[in-house]
C-alpha cells in the first residue's frame, strides 16, 4: 500500500513539473530586444534579427497584438491602418534603446 | 641580442599585430531617418499620436 501511494505521488509531481515550467521558458520581449534577437521596423512591427523558432513565435505573437491595436486606433479615428502603422513605427524606432536593433528604410538592421 | 634577431622579431611583431586590429566605431555612419508620408488632419494626428503613445508605454507589453 505504501508503494502505490509513493508511485502516484511521484507521478503527480512529474506531471506538475511539466506544466509548471511552461511560461517561464517563453522568450520575453525585453529580453529578446536586449539580446539583439528582434528589432523595430518602420512599418510599426517587430522584426526578426536572429531567426529561430522561438523568436519567430514571439514576433508573430507581438505583431498580431500590435496589428489589432493599430486597427482599433485607425477605425476609432477614421484614418488608414497603414498611416497608423507608419506613425507607430516612427515612434517605436525613436523609443528604441541605444544598442538595440532597428531596421532602416533599406531593410538592413543597424544598432541604434 | 644578436643583430639578426632584430628583423625576425620585427617580422613576428608585424604578423602578430596584423591579426589584432579590433575596430571600434564610436560614431554612427549616418543618422537613422524615417520618412513619414502621412496625410492626416492635425487634430486627428494629435489624437492618434496620443493613443499610440499609450500603447508604446511600458504597460502594454507590446513594445
Amino acid at each position: 500500500m505504501t508503494t502505490y501511494h509513493t508511485v502516484t505521488a511521484k507521478l503527480l509531481f512529474l506531471v506538475a513539473l511539466l506544466f509548471a515550467g511552461g511560461h517561464a521558458m517563453a522568450l520575453e520581449l525585453d529580453d529578446a530586444k536586449a539580446r539583439g534577437l528582434v528589432g523595430e521596423q518602420p512599418d510599426g512591427y517587430l522584426g526578426v534579427v536572429q531567426d529561430t523558432a522561438e523568436v519567430r513565435t514571439l514576433v508573430t505573437d507581438i505583431n498580431a497584438k500590435r496589428r489589432a491595436e493599430y486597427q482599433r486606433i485607425a477605425t476609432a479615428n477614421n484614418v488608414g491602418l497603414a498611416d497608423v502603422e507608419k506613425l507607430a513605427g516612427g515612434k517605436a524606432i525613436e523609443k528604441t534603446a541605444a544598442g538595440n536593433y532597428v531596421r532602416g528604410a533599406d531593410g538592413a538592421w543597424r544598432k541604434k | 641580442m644578436p643583430r639578426c634577431f632584430a628583423p625576425i622579431a620585427l617580422g613576428i611583431a608585424l604578423v602578430a599585430s596584423a591579426g589584432c586590429t579590433p575596430t571600434v566605431k564610436v560614431t554612427a555612419d549616418e543618422p537613422i531617418t524615417i520618412n513619414l508620408n502621412v496625410n492626416i488632419q492635425h487634430e486627428i494626428r494629435i489624437k492618434v499620436d496620443k493613443e499610440l503613445d499609450s500603447i508604446l508605454s511600458e504597460n502594454s507589453g507590446l513594445f
